[in-house]
Order: C-alpha cells, then structure tokens, then sequence
C-alpha cells in the first residue's frame, strides 16, 4: 500500500506545524501527544518547538476549553482516532475526518469545505493541479483560497462533460484556478468520444496535445470519487449514456476521473476506455501527490476500492464513511480512552436455557399447544399444519380477515384470531415469513364470499409470499384486499413512511379490522379502516438485552453490558442507534418524545396506548413506564382511550419495550370498543 | 461427453442441502448481524426438503423441467422468508431452460446459473450492489455469459462462476444494504458479510465440486 511509515511521526523537528490531521489546532495536537499517545509534557514540547511551560498551558487551556473530545468533544475526538486509524491502515500521507454530524449544511459542502483548507495550505507556488469533477470538487473549488501562491496552473483532469450538470470539469478547473489566483488550462475535447479513432485524431491536434502535455506535469491531483449506483455523478455526468454498465462494467464499483475501478481497485476495462480524453488509472498512479475527496455511506465501497488500487496519498472523508470503511477491512472501532472510568461487565449471555425439545419441532409444538389452550375459539385448517381458522369462520357474507407472520411474536399472530378479530391465520418460521401455501388455506379458510382481507407487517418475505399468495386466492375467485402496517417510527424516516416495518401496532390494525369486518362492512370499506388505523400507528421499541434464538439458543446480537438499543426491531434484529442504559423515566421520555414529534394533533388527541414487553420485561417494569408516559401525554393534553399492557407482540425472549399509540377518531373508538373474543384479547 | 440427467439433479441437490447443512450455524451467525438469523435454518431446512421430495419423486419418469419444478414448489412451501420465493423463482426458471429435457449434455450446466440469476433478479427487483444474493450470482452469472473466451470446459467454467461468486459474496462486505431487512440499518449494514450472497457462493461452490466429481467419475 505504498508509503506506509510516513505517517504521524515522520514530521521533521524543524517543522512545527501541527501534522495536517489536526487541522490548525494546536491545543487539539497537544492534547492528542498528551492524551492519546502517553508523551511527557517536555517530550511534547520538543516535539511541538515550544517551551514546556507552553505545553502545560495549552493542556490546561485543552481541559478547560471545549476543544478535545476525552473531557470535551467526542466527535473530534472520534475523527482523530479514525483519521490516525486511516492512515496506518492505508499508508496515507494524510488524512483529515471531519464529523459526520455537526451544522446543518450538507456533507458535500463540509468537505469541500475541508479539502478546500487542506488544498490551501498544502499547494505550493509553482505547481500543476489536476482536478476532477463532481459536486464534491465544485463545492472545493468554490471554497478555496490562497492569495500568496505564484506561477500555479490548474488543469483538467479530462475533457468537458455533459452541460446538464453545473459541477463540469471546466466549471470546477475554472473555479479552482481562479480562487487559487492560477493559471486554468481546459482540454479542449469532450471527455467521451464517439469512437477510438475521433480520440486518436483529436489527441493529435496540436492545441490538445500541448494541453494533454501540461496534464502529464501534474504534481499533484484533486479528485472525487464516484460510486456507480443509479444516482452518482458518473450517471449524471452521461458516461453512460450510450454503454451498458450490465454488460461492460460488471466488475467495476466506482470511478476515478471517469475511469472505472474494481473492488481492490483494479482497472476495469470497457467500450468507454479507449474513448475517454483525459488522465488515464496508470497516470494518476504516477501523480506525486494525489488527494481525494469523498464521503457518503453510498460511497464506502468505492473509496474502499480507490485506497486499495494505491490511487490515494491524502484523503479527506467524514468520521461514519471512515468508520465504515475500516469496519469493511475488519478494524474494531477502539472505545474512546479517557478518563479512567472502569465498569464491572455483567457477565454475558452467551448460551440461553429454554424449554424446547427439538429447536426444528419448536414452531410446530407451540401450534399445537396453541391449538389446545385455545380449542374453544381455534381450529387447525385441514391439510395445511401452518393455517388456522377461528372457529365461526368463516360466516357468509362478511369479509374475511386473514394475518400472518412469522412465529416467535407470541402471542401475536394466533393470539388475535377469533370473534371479532382475524378469521384466520398463516404462520411462518421463527422470524420468517410464511409460504403462499398456508396463506392461500387461510385465505380459503376465511372466505364468505365477500372477499378477504390480508393484514401484515411490512417485511419484504411478507410481502412477496402474501403476494403470491393474493393472487392465487384471485385465480380461485376471491378478491383481496391488502394493507401493510408500516408502525415503527424508528425504522424510517417520516417521508419514507412506505420503507418502516409493521410491529406492535399490528395488534391496534387488527382488532379495527377485525370489528369492521364483524359488523358486514364491505371489502373496501374495511380496507379503508384497516389503513387509517395503519397510518395512526406510531410505534417505537427499545431492547436492554436481545433475545435468544431458539436454534442456537444464542443472543441474536450482541449489546454492551452497559448499552441499550434504541429502534429495535421485533426479529432480533439490531436497532437504530444505541446509547447507554437510561433509567425506566428517561426512557420513557426518549420514546414519548419521538412519538409526540410525529403525532398530527389533526388526526386527534385520544389514543389507545400498547405497552409491549418484547419478551423478557416484566409486568412491573412495564407499568413503572406506563406511569411516566401518561404523565408526559396528560401534559401534552393527550388522553387515553384504551390501554394494554403485556405480552402483545414479542421477540422471542427479547428483555425490552415497544410502546405503541393509535390516533383514535370517533370511527375508530367505535370499532376499537366492539365486543372481541380472541386468545390474547377478549373484551365484552 | 458426459450428460446430466434428472437422477444428477437428485444427487446435485443432496450436496446442496448437506453444504446448508454445514453451513447452517454460520449463515445465522452472518444473518444476526444485520438480519434476524434465520437464514441458516430456511436455506438448510429448505433444500433439505428439496433433496428429499427429489430422490422420493425420482422413479416416475420425470423430465428436468419436472425435477426442478418439484424442487422449486418444494423450497417455496417450505422455506417462505425471502429466501423461498427467491429460490423457487430461480428454479423455475431452470426449469424453463431445460424444459422437457430428460438429460442434457454435460456442458450445458453452466446455463442453470443465469436461469437461477434471472429467476432471482426477476421476482426481487434487487440491483447489484444493493448487498443482497443478487451480489454473489449476478458475477457468477456474467462469467458464464460472457467471459468464455478462457474457459472452455465446463468445469473450468463452473469454477470461474463459483470463484466470482465467492469473491461477489466477500464485496458485500463493503456495501451498505438497500433491500431486505438490512436495509433498515443503513450504514450500520457495512462491514458486514451478507448471508444471502455468502449462502449462493456456497451453493455455486457445491456445483462447481459435483461437476468435477461426476466429470472424473464418467
């Protein structure tokens, strides 16, 4: 990987400039040699050329004001440890991480922003400049600025693309040039060419030519890179256009100058390279100093690539691109030294006691037992193990209602079939989505000749075997309906409400649509109610410990003995973000307060309210936090209808929390108040 | 010139299901990380389930067509998750290619892989680089497609499918997802190997070593 050793230490002691990743901060230095590296207070003012009277202020200073993360600020902190991280793992000469989060502007202008101070500081007068295109580069450009540089000229990286962007080659050469106070040298040709042949015949043109000259002089290159998914700047840019990327660029995971780039960075060959005017991998390999500037989850994998073709000597990139990118190369994010604060682990679980005979027999046992506690209301579809009907399914005339999901939700989804709720059920694998089989059984099972109606979360097993299984029921002649409940706010954001999953909130949806089908509404009718129920579900869960699996009786992931996972999700899956344990109030809080930021008073201020152990919490527990989220809803005038709490919806043995809240009107307290008699919920 | 013939599919099919089977603990390890773990047991269970209803159905005179409908039918009522309809789509689609077909000659196996591909890609409307199955097949499928030049016995072919497969598999590692249940971790899915790519590497292994095998045997 080239210049490994360069790094940190190969400062000169005449240069007393804070090595690059420390940006001009020179209490952010001193603390990090103090800190970070274990150095005296005199090695340190040797290393700096400062007196040691000089150091111990400057840790002082450090201590007391907001500028090093140990005491002061993590996200700085953090860059630095994965700038350092960075650099030794790629060999580079330097590396600047800014952080992911911060002010409000884009990630796109915080690093041009970054590259821009970098570019200024490091570019000496006399040099050639080659730069590349893209947002990220005009973004550079634009921000650049050195007044004392002399005899720089700036040259474009390749030929002028498409007009349809603003962020050209020529826009972002001229730009640069003329914040640098350099001299701009265009290429005069397009970066892409119809044919081989017009490339030769235009790179003999003398005006090219000596254009193509000063390009081969480059000292240093500046460029973005480019990931190849549908919306990067390489589509834009009209490179592919005219060439297929499925039948010429298969291996290829980004581009650097419109070249494209393997995985470990190798050159990837296609139509478009002995058409493409400008600087080719091999030459931009030979640039002396080659600083790239990219960051963007969608991004990981071509930076990834462009690090290991040895294309990089500096890199300027955001703190969660760099964490990902070293996590791709299977380096442990290192805990933040700080002050000493020892914890004692709990000891962790790493093997779970159950009562099961086989793991393979457990789904089918419970169904069985399940079909026995509850033999009054529950009937197994015959033939088909995995479907079960209520047993007045299904009644002539009404709209059957058929859930389903995968098993390890106890009691849902069994638990909600009966009176006045589902008429019938599939069941799937721990976690996994049922087969078109039972569903379709179920589907027959339900079926009064008024259509049947599917209710189920949003996952995408789900919803493809539900599908499959809609649309066999419709070649035997049965319409069906379908809603999706898509409930856990934690999971998407608000605008891609379509990409959250459906979980607790099920519970609300079905016994909606459980009454509106019991009261001979039509099939669109209880479709309607069923999505305005889905749509007034808000739901968010926290996990202090994953559940278990029942094949490997192993937790399905693994959490801090001081960690809590905030967003979970209801298969065992990871959360969204983890924080540290909070107390039963402060929980609440935390999900109160995402909760009430989604909430459209518009839609109501009563609501049924579910507080969900997702396996392992207690009653206790449950109504200790039921306690701070009326309190907290009372204040915001919100009042509640209806609530449960206990054992709705699981996760298996998951030990945690999902509170969920239905926007009720007067349409949906009505049917939320019908007589119900199910195995997990009866009401008279 | 050795053919392949549906009491091949059979014996292919039980060195599928025993890979899944070995591999079962591993792909839920791989699957907890970023899923909800269980793709051990839908990809063990469920071409356990195809390997048996194939060698039970294989006296009555079936075409491959017929072997890989039955195989295809079985996984989807087995398995459901993602992970059935995927595979049934992919063997349907093989059964399509090979349609009423008793045997086939030896070298046109490689043909089952961009079936499965396109079975795959159809129903599930992934994109390379999307971190899913798609990731592992669609490289194998495009050397056997497209990259002949080198390659002219089938087990070489093979070979250089299930090696593009496997080196497909280990890029996810790189990749953020942007469908199925990882996709709702976002970034926190890189770094991370996906199951579905490794557990179709493993099956392209599995055919490239039966392909050798039955090739030296005959």
């Amino acid at each position: 990987m080239g210049a490994r050793g360069r790094t940190r230490d190969a400062a000169a002691p005449s240069d007393k400039r804070p090595p690059t990743r420390f940006g001009e901060d020179t209490l952010l230095w001193a603390a990090w040699l103090y800190y970070e590296e274990g150095l005296t207070q005199a090695e340190i003012a040797t290393r700096m050329g400062v007196s040691r009277p000089s150091v111990n202020a400057y840790l002082a200073d450090a201590r007391t004001r907001d500028i090093v993360s140990i005491e002061i600020d993590p996200a700085r902190f953090r860059a630095l440890t994965l700038a350092q991280a960075m650099q030794d793992h790629f060999g580079l000469n330097d590396c600047l991480v800014i952080p992911s989060e911060g002010n409000d502007s884009p990630l796109i202008d915080r690093l041009g922003a970054a590259a821009a101070q970098l570019l200024g500081r490091l570019t000496k007068s006399g040099e050639t400049i080659s730069v590349t295109w893209g947002r990220t580069m005009l973004a550079m450009a634009t921000r650049v600025s050195n007044g004392a540089l002399r005899d720089v000229r700036v040259v474009q990286a390749t030929g002028s693309t498409t007009a349809k962007i603003p962020w050209t080659p020529e826009a972002c050469a001229t730009r640069l040039a003329e914040n640098l106070g350099a001299r701009c040298i265009p290429l005069s040709a397009p970066a892409i060419v119809s044919a081989p042949q017009v490339r030769d015949m235009l790179l003999r043109e003398p005006v090219l030519a000596e254009q193509m000259a000063v390009l081969a002089q480059a000292d240093r290159i500046v460029f973005g890179v480019s990931s190849l998914r549908p919306e990067s700047t390489i589509h834009t840019s009209g490179f592919f256009d005219a060439v297929s990327i499925r039948d010429h660029y298969h291996a290829a995971v980004g581009s650097i100058a419109g070249r494209m780039i393997s995985a470990t960075g190798a050159r990837v060959d296609g139509p478009l390279e002995e058409r493409t005017i400008g600087m080719d991998l091999d030459t931009i390999r030979k640039v002396p100093e080659r600083l790239a500037v990219a960051g963007g989850m969608d991004k990981v994998q071509a930076i990834l690539a462009a690090l290991r073709g040895g294309y990089v000597t500096a890199l300027v990139t955001d703190a969660d691109t760099a964490r990902a990118i070293l996590n791709s190369e299977g380096y442990e994010d290192r805990p933040m030294r700080g002050p000493e604060r020892p914890t004692e682990a709990l000891p962790e679980r790493t093997r779970v006691k159950k009562f099961l005979n086989r793991p393979r027999d457990a789904v089918d046992e419970a169904i069985a037992g399940a079909l026995l506690a509850h033999e009054d209301r529950l009937v197994a579809v015959d033939g088909v193990p995995r479907a079960i009907r209520a047993r007045q399914a299904p009644r002539p005339g009404k709209v059957g209602l058929v859930i389903g999901g995968g098993s390890g939700h106890e009691p849902g989804f069994l638990g909600y079939v009966g009176q006045g709720m589902a008429d019938a059920v599939a069941v799937g694998n721990v976690f996994a989505a049922p087969p078109p089989d039972p569903i379709l059984a179920a589907t027959i099972a339900a079926d009064g000749g008024a259509g049947v109606l599917h209710i189920f979360g949003n996952f995408s097993g789900d919803l493809m075997n539900f599908e499959m299984a809609a649309e066999m029921a419709e070649a035997k002649g049965i319409p069906v309906r379908t809603v999706v409940t898509t409930d856990d706010i934690a999971s998407a954001p608000l605008d891609a409400r379509s990409a959250r999953r459906g979980v607790a909130g099920n519970v609300f949806v079905f016994k909606i649509a459980g009454a509106a089908c019991n009261r001979m509404l039509s099939l669109d009718r209880c479709a309607d109610l069923a999505s305005r129920a889905a749509e007034r579900c808000m739901t968010m869960g926290v996990a202090l410990e994953p559940g278990a699996s029942i094949d490997t009786g192993r937790p399905s992931f693994s959490l801090g003995p001081d960690a809590m996972e905030i967003g979970v999700g209801v298969h065992g899956e990871p959360g969204v973000t983890r924080t540290e344990v909070k107390s039963a109030d402060e929980t609440a809080d935390l999900i109160v307060d995402r909760i009430l930021d989604e909430i459209d008073l518009a839609n109501g201020t009563e609501v049924a309210l579910l507080v969900n152990s997702l396996g392992s919490t207690p009653q206790m527990e449950l109504y200790i936090l039921n306690r701070r989220l009326r309190r907290r809803l009372h204040a915001h005038d919100i009042s509640v209808h209806v609530t449960l709490l206990g054992h709705y919806y699981t996760s298996l043995d998951m030990v945690g929390v999902s509170v969920t809240l239905m926007q009720l009107d007067p349409e949906l307290k009505e049917l939320l108040d019908d007589p119900c008699d199910s195995p997990a919920w009866t009401q008279i | 010139m050795s053919s392949f013939t549906r009491s091949d599919l059979t014996d292919l099919f039980r060195a599928f299901a025993m890979r899944m089977a070995a591999d079962r603990a591993l792909l839920g390890e791989l699957d907890g990380e970023i899923g909800d773990a269980d793709h051990g047991v839908a990809m063990a269970d469920g071409f356990e389930a195809a390997a048996r209803a194939l060698a039970e159905a294989e006296d009555a005179d079936q075409t491959l067509g017929d072997g890989f409908t039955l195989a295809a039918q079985v996984l989807l009522n087995k398995v459901g998750a993602t992970t059935g309809p995927l595979y049934s789509s992919a063997l349907l689609r093989a059964a399509k290619t090979f349609g009423t077909e008793r045997q086939i000659s030896f070298d046109r196996l490689p043909e089952m892989i961009s079936a499965m591909f396109e079975g795959i890609e159809t129903r599930g409307h992934g994109k390379p680089g999307d971190k899913t199955m798609l990731d592992a097949w669609w490289p194998a499928a495009h050397v056997v497609t497209h990259d002949d030049t080198d390659a002219t016995d089938t087990v070489t072919r093979l070979r250089n499918a299930a090696q593009a497969a496997a080196k497909g598999a280990e890029d996810t590692r790189a990749m953020m997802a942007s469908r199925g249940r990882a996709a709702r971790l976002g970034p926190r899915s890189i770094g991370h190997l996906d199951p579905g790519a490794v557990s179709a590497a493993a099956l392209l292994e599995v055919l490239a070593d039966w392909a050798t095998r039955h090739e030296g045997a005959s």
